[in-house]
């Protein structure tokens, strides 16, 4: 039985929808910007409960976007976490500022109990990821944002479809990015993010600077980039929003599958806990393993396909090297590195392929 | 919105022409699965390097992307300084700045593009490239500009952005300077359905690192060696972009022909841009120099023409450059250019009957003032 981590052939099988407001915008020749792109930033700032939604061409750029929008640049710290895509810390650098690390818990997520000691003079912000989909204590973070003056940026790239205590991630920081990156549970066929926040001066900001710095077609203001959503990935983007919740829901009745199998090998697996008042969104279902690449190779073998996010925490990767990390500075994030396999969660797994994943999991340990 | 009896484009009409291809084409990536630098961007790019007979060709997220990634790839440090041109898009400038560069201006020639005699007298010891702007599709002076870069040790970067298949004896831009960036913006010759860039480099180092650079320094899926952007060229843009290539060099033509034919119709009446020696002009733009532009350009945009100027105010005199302290006396020609820019109707279904139409009320306009 295959079980294939990539899912995007059946979930846009049916496409008559797109075609069809992709049929409208060719002839509307809104290529740049335009009615289509403010519509879909309309319906996810609704979706998730913001007044502003300022898209992009990628998550990056909405990372970069958003520091930027902040004031965040060359001589600040922003304290993030070396368990996260490359793009979380390559849009700090991108801005000029250095990017502080603090470790992370049991769950992935940047541990509130290292922030206060990671914090400097020159900290200007502090930037949580919401790994994986699920979720950091938001609520401990702007507490202690808040009391030090900082800004925040969640990096809620894996969050659309969340929930903290009835308020979506992404809502709680000054200004946060999201991704819609093809493996992402809100997901367009190519590149696509966007900046959310309540702020209206940081928005009309955003707005000018994504867009050459222009204030009209004549007259620039600042030196702006290009970093618009595509108006046919915005088209994508309003027909996958409209199926993020149910998606969502799937993927969390699969970990829940996934989780019960996994914790009956408790001696070898450690399935990360999920509080209460916690919807995670899946956007990647992982756990730590025991002997975790011959695992992965064994699952490999049997067409599973699974994967790491990632290897190497990024403190020590060769673009960190002037940041002067070494191994041991982050012992959670180093041996979870070693210990972490993402498995196939996604909305069109069957049940047959979720029990499949758990007996050859089961049969690799019972072998050992 | 008039109803424009000449619109300033037809892209619509244009996609309508190619929508079988093109639904072909979104749908074969739709259905692949491979949405991010997949089949559709490797084969763009092979046929654009064949196209441009550059070495090395790497497609990239938008024409802007490709300036700053280019720069900041050659390895700028603060302070440095890049020359370009005053009268191009904003982001011929601001791709230097935002590289972490300063932006020196030079003045233009009559034609538009950049004065290579003028270039020597604002080389300093900080300055590390050249950037010329082909203009409305009007190849640079290349082999002055590259004389000079070579006597100074100076990179040559071409932007290219509205100059796809234009040559200058015999030699097409792109592959004349150290790098050179395109845009394949909508409105753009070479065209996205939306934003998309390329650039051709001669050499390996600055492809491998650029090849990193547009793909957050990734190695590969898990090693990364610098920090980096995410600027890649959308997979469907490029299978998009694939179709319209087949049908670029015939376009080209059409749109040649019709600027020989409004040059022979306007001599009269206003300045024409005629090719100069060596030049293939590909008529991004189409501009003319005009006295009393801002009342025809009334007169046209009354009458159911959509001219437009392009760009109405210089770079240098944008509230953005405001540091750099330039002022309005510095460079002459292109003050005076940029007060009598028109940029007429120019794109491959342009019919002789709307060409005429508009030639009749230039005419007209001049006429009635005689």
């Amino acid at each position: 039985m295959k079980v294939p981590y990539n899912y995007l052939p059946m979930q846009f099988s049916e496409v008559e929808g797109i075609i069809a407001d992709w049929n409208k915008l060719v002839q509307s020749t809104e290529f740049t910007l335009g009615p289509f792109v403010e519509r879909f930033e309309k319906e996810f700032a609704e979706f998730i409960g913001c007044k502003h939604v300022i898209s992009t061409n990628t998550g990056t750029d909405a990372l970069i976007l958003a520091l930027k929008a902040l004031g965040v640049g060359p001589g600040d710290e922003v304290i993030s976490v070396p368990i996260t895509f490359f793009a979380t810390i390559g849009a700090i650098v991108a801005v000029g500022a250095r990017p502080v690390f603090v470790d992370i818990d049991d769950r992935y997520q940047m541990d509130i109990n290292h922030i206060q000691k990671a914090i400097t003079p020159r900290t200007k912000a502090i930037l949580p990821v919401h790994w994986a989909g699920a979720s950091p204590d938001m609520q401990a973070i702007m507490t202690i944002a808040e009391d030090l003056g900082l800004k925040v940026v969640e990096d809620a790239c894996m969050a659309p479809g969340g929930d903290i205590h009835g308020k979506h991630p992404g809502t709680f920081g000054h200004a946060n990015a999201w991704s819609m990156h093809p493996l992402k549970p809100l997901n367009v066929m190519g590149d696509g993010g966007m900046v959310s926040t309540n702020d209206d001066d940081i928005a009309d900001w955003m707005r000018m600077y994504r867009n050459h710095g222009m204030i009209d077609r004549d007259h620039n203001s600042i030196w702006g980039v290009n970093m618009r959503l595509q108006p046919l990935q915005a088209i994508v983007a309003s027909h996958v929003l409209k199926t993020v919740s149910n998606t969502v829901e799937i993927r969390n009745k699969n970990a829940h599958i996934l989780d019960e199998g996994l914790k009956k090998l408790a001696d070898c697996i450690k399935v990360p806990s999920r509080p209460a008042g916690y919807r995670d969104t899946f956007s990647l279902y992982m756990a730590r393993f025991k002997k975790r690449d011959a695992l992965m190779k064994y699952l490999v073998g049997r067409e599973i396909e699974a994967k790491i996010h990632y290897p190497i925490p990024l403190h020590l990767q060769k673009a960190a090297e002037s940041l002067g990390y070494k191994r041991g500075d982050f012992p959670l994030s180093e041996q979870y590195a070693e210990e972490i396999m993402t498995l196939p969660v996604h909305q069109y797994l069957t049940t047959g392929q979720i029990s499949y994943m758990i007996q050859n999991i089961k049969t690799f340990y019972s072998k050992q | 919105m008039p109803k424009w009896t000449v619109p300033y484009t037809a892209l619509s009409e244009e996609a309508t022409i190619l929508k079988k291809d093109y639904l072909a084409a979104f749908e074969k990536v739709l259905l692949s699965g491979r949405y991010i630098l997949g089949p559709e961007v490797s084969a763009f790019e092979q046929e654009f390097a064949e196209y441009c007979q550059a070495p090395f060709v790497l497609g990239v997220a938008t024409g802007t992307d490709a300036l700053f990634l280019v720069l900041r790839s050659l390895g700028l440090q603060d302070g440095d300084e890049v020359i370009t041109a005053p009268n191009s898009f904003i982001a011929s400038a601001s791709s230097i700045a935002l590289a972490g560069a300063k932006p020196v201006f030079v003045d233009i020639r009559s034609d538009g593009n950049m004065e290579p005699a003028l270039l020597e007298k604002s080389i300093t010891p900080r300055t590390k490239a050249i950037m010329p702007v082909h203009l409305t599709g009007r190849p640079a002076s290349m082999p002055a500009i590259i004389d000079i870069a070579k006597k100074y040790k100076l990179f040559v970067v071409e932007d290219a952005a509205q100059a796809v298949g234009a040559s200058l004896n015999g030699k097409r831009v792109g592959c004349w300077g150290d790098a050179a960036c395109f845009s394949l913006h909508p409105l753009k010759n070479l065209r996205a359905i939306g934003d998309g860039g390329i650039i051709t480099t001669k050499h390996q180092w600055l492809y491998d690192r650029l090849k990193q650079a547009r793909n957050h320094g990734l190695v590969n899926r898990e090693q990364c060696d610098f920090w980096s952007y995410n600027s890649r060229l959308d997979e469907l843009q490029a299978a998009l972009l694939r179709v319209q290539f087949r049908h670029l060099d015939t376009q080209t033509e059409q749109r040649r022909q019709l600027a020989l034919r409004y040059n022979e119709l306007l001599r009269p009446y206003v300045i024409v841009p005629d090719e100069g020696p060596g030049e293939y002009c590909v008529y991004q733009t189409y501009v003319v120099l005009a006295e009393d532009r801002d009342e025809l350009k009334k007169y046209l945009n009354d009458n159911g023409v959509e001219a437009l100027i392009h760009y109405a105010m210089p770079i240098h005199l944008q509230p953005a450059a405001k540091y750099l302290s330039y002022s309005s006396t510095d460079f002459p020609q292109t003050m005076q250019h940029v007060s009598r820019i028109l940029s007429l109707p120019i794109y491959p279904s342009l019919t002789h009957e709307q060409q005429d139409h508009v030639v009749t009320l230039i005419s007209g306009f001049f006429k009635k003032r005689a």
